[in-house]
């Protein structure tokens, strides 16, 4: 794999330690001009919990939603191609990588759906500025915190548990600012060192408790809501098999932070945003066949990790939105190792009770060469007005524009319902 | 054991990565202000010690550009030498005499922040490392120029990709927003677009990987930003006039001012005094941007005097600090202790040169605020202190910090557990929190219970004590 000096860190999940904001990093750095936004409104918030997949690495929409219908699809990847007889039916000119046959029953019901062609407003084929861009969310402004932590700041102050990156100690440029934010590994460690079972737990719980009661607020503040999600965490791992309906999570890093996730919404901890991150979609060669390789495997455990977070949470999903980002698609064309370097354009995968699902929404430019951009599929779809529709239409925030400043109105897609 | 003054405690607590026996015991027998003069003039202190531990477990961070260029022919792009120089930028906060250098040496790469690791520079960012050091403790204008100069910083701001006809306004932006006169200064985007022609032609040779001047790219014609003014009539005068530029910037009042303010921040408080930073913002302007007699005046000013404590500790100075008050020292071979370290930091969010944006770590407590900080803030502290993780650093047991004959009571025993390792004692409510922790029921220990060779506070719940003083809110600020 030495087509791409960043793909070694990417499997590594190294590239993410370089954009990490650190443990729970709150970053507050002086004024930022256009956000100076009233920190915490009065009322608790109502809407539905917001979880944010990031496919690290650049996902290749293309290969997963696949255009089939449009004739330069096949000519573009004449050996990595999916022809569309093996293809689930996705309307019109769309189907379905076959990996993802475990979230097809969410399809049909309308529970998942996508859009396509979904792209930032200055494209960049690094992954580092790409992925830091789409974070910021602010392109062409000097806001330097990340466009969940603004939403967040906005919203009155919650849990613990309000905003957490799930799978990684490691918080994404998205919730790094001055909004607390917690991360955790798996819930399963986010415990004392020295706690090997209850009784030691609350050995050390009781003395940390103590040895803080008179700390400035600035160290007991986080001292204390850490003790109280350890105790948390620790109750939710104490009960076991959690999963319900049948749910199989795959034995994945995705599998276990999606059923983190699920097993927080369960307890109604006030999980208001999650962020998980699923690494190693920088395929640059070797992407595979339909039924075998790289994009295969992967689409799968993504497929079967969110099928088995849509079963365990059963009704609760009617309260959830979750949104797949990358930092960019891939090229069309696909190059002489069996693989596509970085591209643009891209697929977003949409699921939860209010997606409008069962279709692929956005405008599709088209794959012939007057329509590329670069030889990218163009973004028709700028990410934050995507984004801006669910705030708006499942979390209660019409107004954005402390959140993606300079976005201006943007057209509606109809990709979400209202809530009841 | 020297019993430090307050005064010398603070200064190593705030010029250093945290005090060290001895440390203190140096700083005690030259003065306060004799162990600073030597730390500003760190050419004069011998590190053979450290200089050889990284020359020989990291060499590669010592190479040319070219020479990595070389070496990694079939590997191009390999972070291998970025993660090299993390470790040794680790090693180096914990066992360089030369603290001082470190510490600003710190401050400048957040000042002039390059992200490491970071793709574009794998070949270059060990480099930019060492220009930074260079001038650490030199002039504000001389570091500016080598470093908006340096490959590291072209490609980390795109100006390499800059060109007159299409001039990308990233590094010209960040210069003028971060690097020199902050946003305050009221420059216009016209302003910004001329500091990004300005900067036109300055960039990479692709094949040497060494910075270079491209004429054929430079923007020619007049350019104004804020007070600077140049006809800028020749491509071949382009390189000149950045240089004129960047030195011009780095004189400029606002530049002082925002230098000043920077530096307050790292050691005085978060909310230096508007005094403390005009005096200190003189004093940089009347010694042409020297950086040292502006430390030397914030260091012996009575604002810093009172400053004790004010500052919370971040996670890349706790972890540090923890390593150097335990006297721990590498690991005999290899570099996997180190590296352990350095995983540490990462996980703690607070790698050297890790942060992302151009605009280096914050260095204000509500930024570190967070629960999941705390909690691993207490993990490192007993991972590292009961050697489960890094396991191969060398040095003393914990069983040496008892003192022999062993005190009379556990009062006695934290007292002098905690002067050793955060160099005060506890108050008496925290010495009750862990007398908790080590009570059984039907065996509650107190302060006043008497210590007996058995206890287990000096047996297998040594570590945890010795943790939970780290852990100590205390210990939490520096």
């Amino acid at each position: 794999m030495n087509c791409c000096p960043e793909s070694r860190g990417l499997a590594r999940r190294s590239l993410l330690k370089g954009l990490a904001a650190g443990v729970g990093l709150a970053v507050v750095d002086g004024p930022v001009p256009g956000t100076r936004y009233a920190f915490g409104a009065s009322s608790p918030y109502v809407g539905d919990t917001l979880v944010v997949l990031s496919l690290r690495g650049g996902f290749d929409g293309l290969n997963a939603i696949v255009p089939v219908g449009d004739p330069a699809y096949l000519a573009a990847r004449p050996s990595i191609g999916l022809p569309e007889r093996v293809l689930i039916p996705a309307g019109g000119i769309f189907g379905l990588h076959p990996a993802l046959a475990p979230l097809k029953p969410f399809w049909d019901d309308g529970t998942f759906g996508a859009v396509h062609a979904v792209g930032q407003v200055n494209p960049t084929r690094s992954h580092f500025q790409a992925m830091t861009e789409l974070e910021r969310a602010a392109p062409g402004s000097s806001v330097r915190t990340g466009w969940l932590d603004r939403t967040l700041g906005l919203r009155a102050p919650g849990s613990v548990f309000q905003g957490a990156q799930v799978g990684s100690t490691e918080t994404p440029l998205s919730l790094s600012g001055p909004a607390p934010e917690l991360t955790l590994h798996t819930l399963k460690d986010f415990d004392v060192n020295g706690a090997w079972d209850a009784t030691e737990r609350a050995r050390w719980t009781t003395a940390l408790r103590a040895l803080h009661a008179d700390a400035p607020e600035v160290i007991a503040g986080p001292a204390r809501a850490a003790l109280g999600a350890v105790t948390t965490a620790a109750a939710i791992t104490a009960q076991t098999d959690p999963a319900a309906n049948g749910a199989q999570y795959p034995d994945s890093t995705l599998g276990a932070a999606l059923r983190d996730v699920a097993r927080l919404m369960k307890q109604g901890v006030g999980l208001q945003v999650a962020c998980v991150d699923d690494g190693d979609w920088d395929m640059h060669a070797g992407v595979g066949a339909p039924d075998d390789g790289w994009m295969h495997d992967n689409l799968t455990d993504l497929a079967q990790a969110l099928a088995a977070f849509a079963t365990d949470l059963g009704s609760l999903l009617g309260g959830v939105t979750l949104v797949t980002l990358s930092e960019f698609g891939r090229r069309v064309g696909e190059n002489a190792s069996g693989g596509v370097d970085h591209g643009h354009g891209n697929a977003v995968l949409l699921l939860g009770g209010g997606v409008a699902g069962g279709k692929v929404h956005g405008r599709w430019p088209g794959l012939d060469d007057a329509h590329l951009v670069d030889g990218d599929l163009a973004g028709t779809t700028d990410h934050r007005a995507l984004l801006a529709e669910i705030l708006a239409v499942r979390c209660g925030q019409s107004d954005v524009t402390q959140i993606f400043p300079g976005l201006g109105p943007t057209k509606p897609l109809g990709i979400v319902r209202h809530r009841p | 054991m020297v019993v430090a003054a307050p005064s010398v405690l603070h200064l190593l607590r705030r010029a250093t990565y945290g005090p060290t026996e001895e440390s203190i015991a140096q700083a005690t027998r030259l003065g306060a202000r004799a162990w600073l003069e030597r730390q500003l003039a760190p050419s004069g202190i011998v590190d053979r010690t450290t200089q050889t531990l990284v020359e020989q477990r990291f060499p590669r961070i010592g190479w040319s550009i070219p020479k990595v260029r070389q070496y990694y022919l079939s590997d191009p792009g390999t972070w291998a030498v970025m993660y090299d120089l993390g470790r040794a930028t680790v090693a180096r906060a914990i066992w360089s005499e030369r603290q001082l250098h470190e510490v600003m040496t710190e401050f400048w790469s957040n000042h002039l922040n390059v992200t490491s690791p970071s793709s574009d520079v794998w070949d270059n960012r060990a480099h930019y490392d060492t220009v930074l050091r260079t001038h650490a403790l030199g002039r504000f204008d001389d570091l500016l120029v080598a470093a908006t100069q340096h490959p590291a910083m072209q490609r980390y701001l795109d100006n390499a990709s800059s060109e007159a006809s299409h001039p990308n306004e990233n590094h010209g932006r960040e210069l003028l927003e971060l690097h020199t006169v902050g946003i305050a200064a009221g420059y216009s985007e016209t302003d910004v677009k001329n500091s990004a022609r300005i900067l036109t032609g300055l960039g990479v040779d692709d094949d040497t990987g060494l910075g270079t001047f491209r004429s054929d790219r430079h923007f020619v014609g007049p350019v104004t930003v804020l007070g600077f003014e140049h006809p800028n009539g020749t491509a071949k005068g382009g390189r000149s006039v950045a240089a004129d530029y960047l030195r011009w910037l780095a004189r400029h009042p606002a530049t002082a001012a925002s230098i000043a303010r920077k530096l307050a921040l790292r050691f005085v408080s978060d909310d230096p005094s508007p005094a403390l930073v005009s005096r200190l913002a003189a004093t940089y302007r009347q010694h042409g941007t020297a950086i040292s007699p502006v430390l030397r005046q914030l260091f012996t000013s009575r604002e810093f005097a009172a400053s004790a404590g004010a500052k919370v500790k971040r996670p890349y100075e706790d972890v540090v600090a923890t390593v150097r008050t335990l006297g721990l020292r590498p690991d005999p071979k290899g570099t996997k202790g180190i590296e352990a370290l350095h995983w540490m930091l990462s996980d703690l969010g607070h790698a050297p040169m890790a942060w992302a944006p151009p605009n280096g770590y914050p260095d204000i407590a509500p930024a570190w605020r967070s629960a999941a900080g705390s909690l691993a803030r207490w993990n490192a502290h007993l991972n590292i202190a009961a050697r489960w993780w890094p396991q191969t650093l060398t040095g003393p047991r914990l069983t040496s910090l008892v003192p022999k004959p062993g005190p009379a009571t556990h009062a006695g025993l934290l007292d002098a557990l905690s002067r050793q390792l955060i160099h005060q004692t506890l108050p008496a409510a925290q010495k009750r929190a862990i007398c908790g922790f080590l009570s059984e029921p039907g065996d509650v220990v107190q302060p006043s219970t008497p210590l007996r060779a058995d206890s287990p506070a000096v047996g297998r719940r040594l570590p945890y004590v010795v943790a939970l003083i780290l852990d100590s809110p205390l210990n939490a600020v520096r």
